[in-house]
């Protein structure tokens, strides 16, 4: 199977190593300069003319711009593997791709599965979430292989939303670790922030076990473990030197957002946008968390 | 050109069911045959059961149907196969309705006449005399013009919104007044208990939909004679909610049954290399001004068991005379019912141009067969990716129904005395309001009309915004009060907003909102609440 790949970070030469484990034939979408050790192009448009299935490996922010530049049409399968939604309008990744083509069979990959792991040929497993079962048969034919399992689920706004809220949820890891809360106040971090993702995914009709699945517990707990993390990295900074952060203080607008939209609220992500914006040092969140009205679990 | 000209015979059409039946059973194993049949069994022994004493002489027939069929369940696979056979040719023939072109020119023809009189037979006296001229009082709008050049080229699927039961004969003059072709309806079994409708629809190439029956093997048969339907060009009519929308909303969800047979039939029209096999959907909302069954449709909505009292045969609509009054009153109302069709889309919900071509976001043209063909070029069939497909489709259209939702007086007026309503008691919830007292039911008729601006004022930006469409009377608030107090007091015994004692309104919580029910989903409410602008 032909399998094209759009970015070429780490995750995408990533997951191109994985479509060759799977005995398929990856090839990379780049901007800037060519991948080294896979077949590549910069004309997105030939790359999705010529492959079963199309996969984005480029951050959310630049997810509308790489498919405007591959037009995937009716024929085309197209799977996000990027965590987040979209930061200007919090427009989910798959949402976009059908906003801005033709194509309407679209997925998402998600998961405890880091570049770095993949690459030192560590095990892993992957989740592939569509409400197309042949995009989800076909990432898994596209990627399985011995060092990574994948599964697949209909649940495709359900792992949409636990990616995007696991990707902010290990800046919480971060702050958490910052603040030397402890394995208490980690856990505490993690549990109340998953009950955060699985009440928006249930306001945007999201099956709430997918939260205890590859794409929440599995990413976040992967998260919260892996030191060099981005997110985690971004807690750290913005707890222990007061830095803003502009990616942050995006992604957790966006989900603030939609969260209001559908009326449901997220004290920790808000807690977040708040910090990363600089308009609340990280010790005086925690506080105003822990000084929330008591409630039934 | 329309297959609706040229309906099968119900031998012919039956014989085509069956090969559709029998091409899925080749699929099902022993056990899977043999729950298909339990199941339809079960299901229909349960609904007559439930029913028992009040059985019409159709009731008695069916159950001597089901008695004939129930010893196959104990026997073989042959003998389970055929009697589902014999029940797929007995629905066959229940839901089939032979369309006639002659019949139903003479309807259209006289349409104008006959609409009224149909509407009007309770009294025949005014039958001769009636001057009366539905054009002014049925406004009808969208795309017409372009609907019926894609009627040449392409089959349609007509998926109105559900209001009232009178929605049929309505959609029926539309489509005479629009020029449009004839369409074969989809029209619930409890509609032809009532002669003056069962006389309208048989006119109009109705056929007849049971939602009592709930099996698999009806349901099926049901799909089968839609696309077989749409498979012999006949462009076809059903209410995707299902039902009529129990309370006053513009349906948010739609049942994808019938509304996937579209995109079934297009692809075995495509796979046997059929040139005219492209069909369209056309959304159509309708928004009348007063609604014949409110009263009924809001207390059902409002009990809980009207959760499974999916049809109501004891409404307002079982009195033929009442139907009439109705009629006249609300037909007497200027601009009080309107048809708005809506700009088709294809089959997966895209949007199409003006020959019927699928547009894709930037609005360029794209090959739709690439959505469900192989490289090769070849129909691949995937039972899964059809019903995401329809599901999309449903979206698209409750989409569509909502921009195209035409907002009334009567809708702002009961709008505003609802939101009051609700601000005036935080603490009680949607159910408890409705059980509140006259007494306590009285608002200040100066905060309700400013109230009424403000949602009159929100509507118009809607409006201007491209998310609705309305119909408002000349004025102001005051002005859309006095119109929608008088539209009530025409038809209803009780009435959503009436005048009370001097420098109050009388509202009754339940019809305001189900009137004021038709304004949610815009984001209206933030306009009532205090220091709330449009």
């Amino acid at each position: 199977m032909n399998v094209g790949i759009i970015g070429n970070g780490a995750w995408g030469r990533a997951l191109a190593m994985l479509v060759a484990e799977a005995g398929n034939l990856p090839r990379i979408g780049y901007r800037g300069r060519p991948p080294g050790g896979f077949p590549g192009t910069p004309n997105l448009g030939a790359l999705a003319r010529e492959v079963e299935l199309l996969i984005l490996a480029v951050p959310p922010a630049n997810v509308r711009e790489v498919v405007r530049q591959a037009k995937p049409g009716p024929a085309h399968k197209v799977v996000v593997a990027a965590r987040g939604i979209e930061p200007d309008g919090g427009a989910f990744l798959t949402e976009v791709i059908t906003q801005e083509s033709a194509a309407l069979r679209v997925g998402v990959l998600a998961g405890p599965t880091l570049a770095s792991e993949v690459t030192a040929r560590r095990p892993g497993a992957l989740v592939a979430a569509s409400t197309y079962d042949e995009v989800s048969a076909l990432c898994q034919a596209a990627l399985h292989s011995p060092i990574c399992r994948v599964y697949t689920s209909r649940d495709l706004r359900g792992v949409e939303v636990a990616s995007a809220m696991v990707n902010v949820l290990a800046v919480a890891v971060g702050i958490a670790d910052a603040l030397s809360l402890g394995v208490g106040g980690q856990a505490v971090m993690l549990t109340r922030g998953l009950a955060e993702a699985s009440r928006l995914g249930a306001a945007l009709g999201a099956d709430p076990r997918t939260f205890l699945g590859l794409a929440g517990v599995g990413d976040l707990v992967a998260c919260a473990h892996h030191p060099d993390h981005p997110g985690r990295q971004a807690g750290l900074r913005m707890a222990r030197q007061g830095a803003t952060d502009e990616g942050v203080h995006r992604d957790c607008l966006a989900l603030n957002q939609l969260a209001a939209r559908k009326g449901v609220d997220l004290p920790i992500t808000e807690a977040l946008q708040h910090i990363a914006s600089g308009k609340l040092k990280a010790h005086l969140a925690l506080d105003n968390l822990m000084r929330r009205e008591a409630r039934p679990e | 050109m329309s297959g609706i000209f040229d309906p099968p015979s119900p031998a012919i059409l039956s014989q085509r069911l069956q090969s559709r039946v029998h091409a899925r059973l080749v699929h099902l194993d022993d056990d899977a045959v043999a729950a298909l049949l339990a199941d339809a069994i079960y299901q229909e022994r349960r609904r007559m059961a439930a029913n028992r004493g009040r059985w019409t002489e159709q009731d008695r027939a069916e159950a001597a149907l089901i008695d004939e069929v129930a010893p196959a369940t104990g026997q073989g696979r042959s003998a389970q196969e055929a009697a589902i056979h014999t029940l797929v040719d007995r629905y066959t023939q229940e839901i089939h309705n032979r369309f006639s072109d002659r019949t139903y020119r003479f309807a259209t023809k006289v349409l104008p006449g006959a609409l009224t009189r149909l509407l009007t037979a309770a009294e025949p006296r005014e039958l001769f005399g009636a001057d009366f001229d539905p054009t002014s009082r049925i406004q009808i709008g969208g795309p017409v013009a372009l609907i019926n050049k894609l009627a040449r080229t392409h089959t349609l699927l007509l998926t109105p919104t559900h209001v009232s039961n009178l929605d049929s004969p309505l959609l029926g003059y539309a489509l005479f007044a629009g020029g449009l072709p004839p369409f074969l309806y989809g029209a619930g079994l409890n509609l032809f208990d009532n002669p003056v409708m069962a006389a309208f629809m048989s006119r109009l190439g109705a056929y007849t939909v049971d939602r009592r029956k709930k099996h698999e093997i009806y349901k099926e048969t049901l799909k089968d004679y839609s696309i077989e339907a749409l498979t012999r060009r006949c462009h076809s009519l059903f209410f995707p909610g299902g039902t009529r929308a129990r309370n006053g909303m513009v349906e948010k969800r739609v049942k994808k049954g019938l509304l996937g047979t579209g995109l079934a039939a297009w692809q075995e029209g495509l796979a046997a290399g059929r040139p005219d096999s492209e069909i369209l959907v056309v959304p159509c909302t309708l928004s009348i001004a007063l609604v014949l069954e409110a009263e009924t449709l809001i207390e059902d909505a409002l009990a809980e068991e009207g959760k499974s009292r999916y049809i109501i045969t004891d409404d307002e609509f079982s009195e033929p005379r009442t139907i009439a009054t109705f009629a006249r009153r609300v037909l007497n109302l200027d601009a009080s019912v309107h048809v708005r069709f809506g700009r088709p889309l294809d089959v997966l919900g895209n949007p199409v141009d003006d020959e019927g071509q699928t547009l894709d976001p930037s609005g360029a043209v794209v090959d739709r067969r690439r959505y469900i063909t192989n490289a090769a070029g070849q129909v691949v069939s995937d039972a899964q990716r059809d019903q995401a497909y329809t599901a999309r489709l449903a979206e698209k259209l409750v989409g569509a129904w909502h921009r195209d939702n035409t907002v009334l007086d009567t809708h702002v007026a009961a709008f505003a005395a609802w939101g009051l309503l609700k601000r005036r008691f935080p603490r009680l919830d949607m159910w408890k309001l409705c059980l509140l007292q006259p007494r306590e039911t009285a608002l200040p008729r100066g905060e309700l009309l400013s109230a009424m601006e403000r949602v009159r004022q929100g509507v118009l930006d809607r409006v201007a915004a491209g998310t609705l469409h309305h119909a408002l009377g000349p004025g102001d608030a005051e002005a859309l009060c006095d119109r929608a107090i008088g539209t009530f007091a025409s038809f209803h015994r009780r009435q959503a907003l009436s005048h009370g004692l001097p420098g109050t309104l009388h509202v009754d919580p339940r019809l305001a909102l189900y009137y004021g029910n038709r304004l949610t989903g815009y984001g209206l409410e933030s306009v009532l609440a205090p220091g709330g602008s449009p």
